[in-house]
C-alpha cells in the first residue's frame, strides 16, 4: 500500500496526518480505531474460547460432585510436582510474552524477538513435561474412554472404583484440548518472532503481537484453573 | 536503554513498566506456591472454594495487568465480564440441577408421568394380607 492510494473517505485523516500509514486499512478512520476494533474482535474470540473450556469445567464439576471419592482417588495418581513445574513454566511464558509487547511498544526489535523466542522455548518445555506425564499414564493402561485398563502397582486398584475412568477421560480431554491450544500458540508466537525479526512491527503498529499475547494469556489462565482442579483437590 | 521515542511511544497506548510485570509474576508464583502448600491440608467442603479463589486471584492478575484490561478501552472489560457472567450462569444453573437431585422428598428420578402411572397401578392392584407380611430378612 502506498500513500497515494488513500481513498476519499480518509480525507479527515489526511488533515491530521500528512501521509496514510502503510498499516492502516482504508475502512478505518484512524490507526487507533483499527487497533481498538482488532482488540475487541480478539476479546470476543477469547470469550468463545473461555466458553469452550467452561463446558469441560461444567462436566468436571458435575461428575466430581456426584463422585467425590473416585475423583480424589484418581486425582492422587497425577504428579503434582510436574503439574506445579508446568504451572511455573506457563506463568513465566506469560511474563515473557507481556515483556515482548513492552519492548515492541518501545521499538526495541531485538528484545521483542528474544522475548518471543523465550516464550516459544517455555511453551515447548510445557509440552515436553506434558508428554512425559501422558506417557507415565499410558504405561499403566490409563487411557481415556473405553480403553481405560489400569495395570501395575499403584494403578490396578483403580479398576475397582466406579467413575475413575470418567475422571481420566475428563483429564485427557481437558489437558488435550489445552495442549492443542499451546501448539497453536507456539505456531503464532514463532510467526510473530519471525515477523518481528523481519521488521514488520514498530511502536506505531504491533497489533498482531498484542493479539497473540492476549491469546497466550488465555491459554495460561485456562491452565491456572486446570492445575488445582485436576492435580490438587 | 534510553529511547528518543519514549514520549509518544505506542501512540498513547499504555506501556506497562517492567517492574510492574515482574511484581505481578512474583505474585503469581507466590499464589501458586500457596495453592500447592494448602493442598496438603484438608479443608473438607471448603477445598474447592479455596482452590478456585486462589486460581481466580491469579487469573485476575493476568487479565488486569498482563492482558492490560485495567488500562484498556472499557468495552473490552465489558465483553470479558459478560463472558465470565455467562460461564457462572452455565456452571451454577447446571449444578443447581445435578447437585440436588434426590436430596429433597419431592424430587425423584422418575418423571411426573411415570410416577402418576405407578400410583395408578398401585391403586388398581389388590393389596391383600400376603403382600403386607414382613419377613425377618426385611428387618436387617
Amino acid at each position: 500500500m502506498s500513500t497515494e492510494t488513500a481513498p476519499a473517505t480518509t480525507e479527515s485523516v489526511e488533515t491530521e496526518h500528512d501521509h496514510h500509514p502503510p498499516h492502516l486499512q482504508h475502512h478505518f478512520v484512524s490507526s487507533e480505531q483499527q487497533f481498538d476494533s482488532a482488540k475487541l474482535g480478539m476479546w470476543l474470540f477469547l470469550i468463545t474460547e473461555i466458553l469452550l473450556f467452561s463446558a469441560l469445567f461444567v462436566a468436571y464439576a458435575v461428575y466430581r460432585n456426584w463422585n467425590p471419592m473416585a475423583f480424589a482417588e484418581a486425582s492422587s495418581t497425577l504428579d503434582w510436582v510436574l503439574g506445579s513445574v508446568n504451572t511455573i513454566v506457563l506463568l513465566t511464558s506469560s511474563l515473557t510474552v507481556a515483556l515482548s509487547i513492552h519492548f515492541i511498544q518501545k521499538n526495541d526489535k531485538q528484545k521483542t524477538v528474544i522475548s518471543l523466542l523465550s516464550t516459544l522455548v517455555l511453551a515447548g518445555g510445557f509440552l515436553v513435561i506434558k508428554y512425559f506425564e501422558y506417557m507415565a499414564k499410558f504405561e499403566h493402561g490409563i487411557y481415556p474412554g473405553e480403553a481405560f485398563a489400569p495395570t501395575g502397582s499403584g494403578y490396578e486398584y483403580l479398576a475397582a472404583i466406579p467413575y475413575v475412568p470418567q475422571f481420566f477421560s475428563i483429564y485427557f480431554v481437558m489437558t488435550g484440548i489445552h495442549g492443542v491450544h499451546v501448539v497453536i500458540g507456539m505456531g503464532l508466537i514463532g510467526w510473530m518472532a519471525w515477523r518481528a525479526h523481519r521488521g514488520d512491527f514498530s511502536d506505531e503498529w504491533y497489533t498482531p503481537v498484542e493479539l497473540t499475547g492476549l491469546y497466550w494469556h488465555i491459554v495460561d489462565i485456562i491452565w491456572i484453573f486446570l492445575f488445582p482442579l485436576l492435580y490438587l483437590v | 536503554m534510553a529511547h528518543a521515542t519514549d514520549d509518544h511511544a505506542a501512540h498513547g497506548h499504555h506501556i506497562i513498566p517492567i517492574p510492574t510485570l515482574l511484581k505481578v509474576f512474583g505474585a503469581l508464583v507466590a499464589l501458586t506456591a500457596i495453592t500447592v502448600g494448602l493442598s496438603a491440608f484438608d479443608f473438607g467442603m471448603f477445598e474447592i472454594p479455596v482452590a478456585l479463589g486462589l486460581a481466580s486471584a491469579k487469573a485476575t492478575l493476568v487479565v488486569m495487568i498482563f492482558m492490560a484490561l485495567k488500562y484498556d478501552n472499557p468495552v473490552n472489560m465489558l465483553t470479558f465480564s459478560v463472558g465470565v457472567l455467562f460461564v457462572a450462569v452455565f456452571l451454577i444453573f447446571t449444578l443447581l440441577d445435578t447437585a440436588f437431585r434426590g436430596d429433597m422428598d419431592n424430587v425423584d428420578r422418575l418423571t411426573i408421568e411415570e410416577r402418576e402411572r405407578l400410583n395408578e397401578q398401585l391403586q388398581e392392584s389388590d393389596v391383600d394380607a400376603e403382600d403386607l407380611q414382613v419377613a425377618p430378612s426385611d428387618m436387617q
